[in-house]
């Protein structure tokens, strides 16, 4: 309620510029010069790659003919700009960046509370919630799982307070403190009674499990788990209750830096908003209401009135008494976010930076201190300002970001040596070559491919598939009963979300399960009244499924005395495929599935970075998958399938259209030959071009970002 | 050091330069200077056994005692070594193998003993090691166009912080086709080949424009994927072309269909091939599920000891087969048998090792360990002992916390005398 209310007061409130009118661009310019650099950028994108480049990394996927048409059609001095607006507010820019706070908080969606945690991360990107906020409510709230999503965030590590402290530190702060919890740390500042005294906010809290409904749910115990000295260090009788401090630098309460200044108008003007639009009637209207009515009737003071009918309300707040709130650990939420605690904000600037332009000010991205210094410090201290400045408002920190000149660097020319190289990407003259996140090449290919829809129509794809069937002979040698068949579902409706896919996925999958993508219903997810249905899904131990998986071997076993057959039996099936997207699955994705093997990784290691070295395996699914040889094949939905019919072809046009479907670039003349070439090779021109697209998506130019 | 060299630890760094300055592998200095003895195995096939499998009645029979059970304990071709009447033709390879019989778990719950069995490790927040199989195949060099690590009818643990490339190969279901190697199938090996030519040029026009190390990675890994699509010793997952006879010999099980890949992939070259098998949690019914699992293991495990030791691959390739715990001595009202770590077996064979010798015992009951008792991370030690590695060596993990292949542990170094 609270929220929603203050969103859209962030609609109406103006954010309060910055008194010298600088950018990230002249910010960053003048640092360099102070720096020393000598070099000067090597300029800026064409429009095309802008789009291609923006669309991959604000929406996870390159942009279709549709929306390359309509940018084009843009005035070209507003066109970037233009387009940076229109994707912020894209439905596809929250599933993108979920991916990105998965990575970030380690979301899973098979641990407790982890589904509606996802869900609600989903949510707060889609209406920019304000980052601290956000962060505040992960790190203080208690409540049940799956009906306070936020709780899953400490679920996730069991409400561990060593864990807690760990994970707190380094996600919000860049701070590995973790480090320390055995011994002082080896390169830092921090020591193990540092760490200890932040684990110790996380000391009363519990991980409650009901034994009748298996409700779990977190609240705050009487004492501290977390003693001093370690248990390594003293006798169980010597340990003492650890009483919670924060050791992390902050800005002094009688400095007023003017980014605090700007943010506490901010805070102030939303208020006021708040106060003069609210007509609704609050929790407070409603207690003045009752004071009105109480007074009237009983002609006492209005303040004990008030203190009373607060009480009584209390009282029936069954959330407060079940679900205790964390004196500790809301007081830990008010030091991290605070616009005092400057690594907060930095830390987060940073990690958004190292994603979008490809290189952090600080690396790696979770290790602030003091011999790892950023190499820009002013840069990132006025974008970290600025951010705070703005209401922590994540949508405009990405905007900021994506629209300044240094998002759009072309990358370095041919011919420039490895030393120049970094040195130009290192004062971001010249932008790194990024590969697309493997969520993004999924759903790119898809895109490439018209896969996210039906390409062909109904019936037109029907194919004839054999499969093998034992078949059990009866004594007389007739056949009696059909054992059991592996048929692979081409169907290519919209699969469920079950317990059976996801196990069948989990298993390895028959076939090409693994490059299959289920999507998660967000919003039924956060409107579940009970316990989210995935939370109890807890994915079936290895050793079940191997049960699973033995039992059924064990009927596919001939048993002694009987005879069997083997039959080759043919069905028809409408192979017309779709697939869904990647940004939208359950995560972490099975082992072995398509977007694991291009880099996700297990959500389970804190500060696990996704390995974007090439492997053979993803090779192998790349040249040999479904994914890629679905999309390479022509529909005739497709746009390009009516320059492919007729006497004559018109193919000058299908290979330019290709190239801007696929590459978002239009073919040099050289290549326009080259790729008449292939389809002249080609038994039909559709052949031939669908040779082409599986060429292109499988090559460097299209995962790597222009 | 096979992958993710910049992983290393400093301490490692320095001395894998030091060594290439002089022109010898680490190995072979640690050889040269004594402090290392010559490493027999080249392979191992991991037989895991998922749900933790009864040790008396597999490897430490405990006849006239109640916990024996419905087994009778049988002599076998090792002289003095009894095992359990469910493995009729592995008893006459034990001159081939090693039992230990004085296993000291800790650990009795099923994902904890998993991990620190397939680890060494126990669990801990915020870190997940990786298992025996991804430390083998990072230490030591690839020598197949194979990937060098397999796992079949079941995954095998994270590769973790040593990397993508240590990650396990996995086959569902040995003999089923995997739809990875091959082209789809409405793409004739003409056209494939062609899009593969047109890919590379394609790509090369890319990278002459491009400067960037990271182009030619990929391209590399398209060459790997390639050569592996094109490879002759892709006919190791091939079981329809193994004679009916062999195919038999081992069981017409997907445990004798694994046990026989794993030893088609070992002699292509492959490092390191797991074969998973669960249903040993017989908490009921412990003596029929015991019987089954012994006719569908007894076979392929037999045939397997006798076919490498017959080609001399035995020699190379070290065959180990482990589960999570041991059983309880106590039969429960349902006929079975519970959790228990205090005291289990594993078989070993192969890659150096002595066959023929139980090392420790277990007492009366088969409860505790009697002598001898050897620690979960000694087994991995003894296995990077017999292939050469350094169980001492420290990788880096991301936060860059140094940390050891193996969690201390000692070689059994009797296995080798």
């Amino acid at each position: 309620m609270m929220r929603s209310l203050l969103l859209s007061l962030a609609a109406i409130t103006v954010l309060i510029p910055n008194a010298k009118a600088e950018t990230i661009d002249s910010v960053l310019s003048s640092e360099n010069g102070s720096l020393g650099v000598t070099k000067s950028s090597v300029g800026l994108v064409d429009d095309m790659a802008f789009i291609r480049r923006a669309s991959v990394d604000l929406i996870g996927r390159i942009p279709t003919l549709q929306e390359l048409k309509e940018y084009q059609a843009w005035p070209a001095d507003r066109r970037r700009d233009m387009l940076v607006d229109k994707l912020v507010e894209h439905p596809r820019f929250a599933d993108r960046w979920t991916v990105f706070f998965a990575d970030l908080l380690r979301l899973r969606s098979n641990v407790t509370g982890g589904s509606a945690l996802i869900a609600h991360v989903h949510r707060s990107i889609r209406d920019d919630v304000p980052y601290n906020e956000f962060a505040a409510t992960l790190i203080s709230t208690n409540g049940k799982a799956g009906r306070s999503p936020e709780v899953g965030f400490i679920l996730g590590d069991n409400a561990d307070p060593l864990a807690m402290a760990s994970v707190t530190a380094q996600v919000f702060m860049g701070v590995r403190i973790g480090c320390a919890q055995c011994h002082d740390h080896p390169f830092d500042v921090w020591t193990r009674k540092d760490f200890y005294s932040v684990a110790a906010y996380f000391g009363k809290t519990r991980r409650f499990e009901s034994n009748f409904t298996r409700v779990v749910y977190t609240s705050e115990g009487e004492q501290t788990s977390v003693l001093w000295p370690p248990e390594d260090e003293a006798e169980e009788s010597e340990r003492k209750a650890m009483v919670p401090s924060f050791p992390f630098p902050m800005i002094d309460a009688k400095e007023q830096p003017e980014f605090i200044v700007r943010y506490e108008q901010l805070l102030k003007q939303q208020a006021d908003a708040l106060a003069a639009r609210d007509n609704s009637p609050s929790l407070d209207d409603l207690l003045a209401d009752a004071d009105g009515k109480l007074e009237a009737a009983t002609g006492s003071g209005i303040n004990v009135a008030v203190a009373e009918a607060r009480e009584e309300i209390n009282k029936i707040d069954v959330k407060a008494s079940l679900y205790k709130r964390s004196e500790y650990r809301e007081a830990l939420a008010d030091q991290i976010t605070s616009p005092r605690n400057r690594l907060f904000a930095e830390s987060f600037v940073n990690r958004i930076w190292h994603d979008l332009i490809g290189r952090g000010f600080v690396e790696p991205v979770d290790d602030f201190r003091e011999d790892n210094p950023a190499s820009h410090p002013e840069t990132l201290g006025f974008i970290a300002d600025e951010f705070v400045a703005s209401g922590y408002s994540f949508k405009k920190l990405v905007k900021s970001i994506v629209q300044s000149e240094v998002y759009q660097q072309r990358q370095v020319p041919l011919g420039v040596n490895e030393l120049e190289q970094e040195e130009l990407e290192a004062a971001f003259l010249a932008t790194p070559m990024r590969r697309m996140l493997s969520e993004s090449l999924y759903d790119s290919i898809v895109t490439a491919g018209h896969l996210f829809d039906v390409k062909y129509q109904t019936g037109e794809n029907e194919k004839t598939i054999e499969q093998e069937v034992r078949v059990l002979l009866a004594a007389d040698g007739e056949p009696e009963q059909l054992v059991t068949a592996d048929v692979q579902d081409l169907s290519g409706g919209q699969p469920e979300m079950t317990n059976q896919a996801m196990a069948a996925m989990d298993n390895g999958g028959a076939g090409y399960a693994l490059e299959d993508a289920i999507e998660l219903d967000f919003d039924a997810l956060l409107e579940e009244e009970d316990e989210v249905e995935l939370d109890r899904m807890v994915a079936k131990s290895q050793e079940q499924l191997e049960a699973e998986r033995m039992q059924m071997e064990e009927q596919r076993r001939p048993r002694p005395g009987m005879k069997y057959e083997t039959k080759i039996v043919k069905r028809t099936v409408d192979d017309n495929p779709r697939f869904s997207s990647a940004l939208r699955m359950a995560t972490p994705a099975p082992v072995g599935h398509f977007v694991r093997v291009f880099g996700q990784t297990s959500r389970n290691d804190l500060g696990e970075a996704r390995d974007d070295n090439p492997s053979m395996r993803q090779s192998l699914m790349m040249l040999n998958g479904r994914l890629t040889h679905e999309a390479s094949r022509v529909g005739s939905l497709e746009p390009v399938a009516k320059y492919l019919t007729g006497e004559k072809p018109q193919l000058d046009k299908a290979i330019e259209l290709v190239y801007h479907e696929i590459l978002t670039r239009n073919p040099s003349a050289e290549e326009a030959d080259w790729a008449k070439q292939i389809i002249a090779e080609a038994k039909t021109p559709r052949d031939g071009i669908a040779d082409l697209r599986w060429v292109m998506l499988n090559s460097n130019e299209f995962r790597f970002l222009p | 050091m096979a992958c993710n060299d910049y992983k290393l630890s400093r301490r490692a760094m320095m001395g894998a330069t030091s060594a290439s300055i002089l022109g010898f592998s680490i190995r072979d200095l640690l050889a040269y200077s004594g402090t290392h003895h010559e490493a027999k195995a080249e392979h191992v096939i991991l037989f895991w056994n998922g749900g933790g499998m009864s040790h008396i009645d597999t490897w430490d029979p405990k006849p006239g005692r109640p916990t024996q059970g419905e087994f009778n304990p049988i002599d076998t071709s090792a002289p003095g070594v009894q095992i359990s009447e469910i493995f009729p033709q592995l008893s006459k390879q034990m001159h081939n193998a090693a039992l230990i019989r004085s296993i000291a778990g800790t650990q009795g719950a099923h994902g904890r003993a998993s991990y620190n069995l397939q680890t060494s490790y126990l669990p801990g927040p915020n870190l997940r090691h990786p298992g025996v199989g991804s430390v083998v195949v990072h230490e030591l060099d690839n020598h197949s166009d194979l990937p060098p690590y397999i796992t079949i009818s079941g995954q095998a643990p994270r590769a973790s912080y040593l990397g993508q490339k240590c990650e396990a190969y996995y086959v569902a279901a040995p003999g089923e086709k995997d739809p990875y190697l091959a082209f789809p199938s409405d793409i004739t090996q003409v056209r494939g080949d062609r899009r593969l030519e047109q890919l590379a040029k394609f790509n090369k026009r890319f990278l002459d424009k491009k400067n960037d190390t990271r182009l030619t990675s990929t391209q590399t890994s398209i060459e790997d994927a390639v050569r592996l699509m094109r490879s002759p010793a892709l006919e190791a997952f091939e079981l329809d072309k193994v004679d009916s006879k062999t195919l038999e010999r081992y069981g017409d099980t997907n445990f004798g269909r694994g046990a026989l890949m794993a030893r088609r992939l070992v002699e292509k070259g492959v490092r390191f091939v797991q074969v998973n098998r669960g249903g040993f949690d017989t908490h009921g019914n412990n003596f029929p599920a015991m019987a089954n699992h012994g006719e569908v293991m007894d076979p392929a495990l037999a045939s397997l000891i006798e076919d490498l030791s017959e080609t001399g691959m035995l020699e190379k390739t070290m065959v180990i087969m482990l589960s999570e715990f041991g059983r309880t001595p106590r039969i429960n009202d349902n006929a079975g048998r519970d959790h228990w770590a205090s005291v289990f077996s594993c078989f070993m064979a192969g890659g150096g090792i002595q066959g023929g010798q139980v090392i420790g015992s277990s007492d009366e009951d088969g409860a505790m360990p009697k002598d001898r008792p050897v620690q979960v991370a000694d087994i991995h030690a003894t296995l990077c002992h017999a292939m050469g590695i350094d169980h001492e060596k420290e990788v880096m993990t991301p936060l860059l916390r140094p940390m050891k292949l193996v969690d201390n542990g000692a070689p059994v170094m009797e296995l080798f005398s």
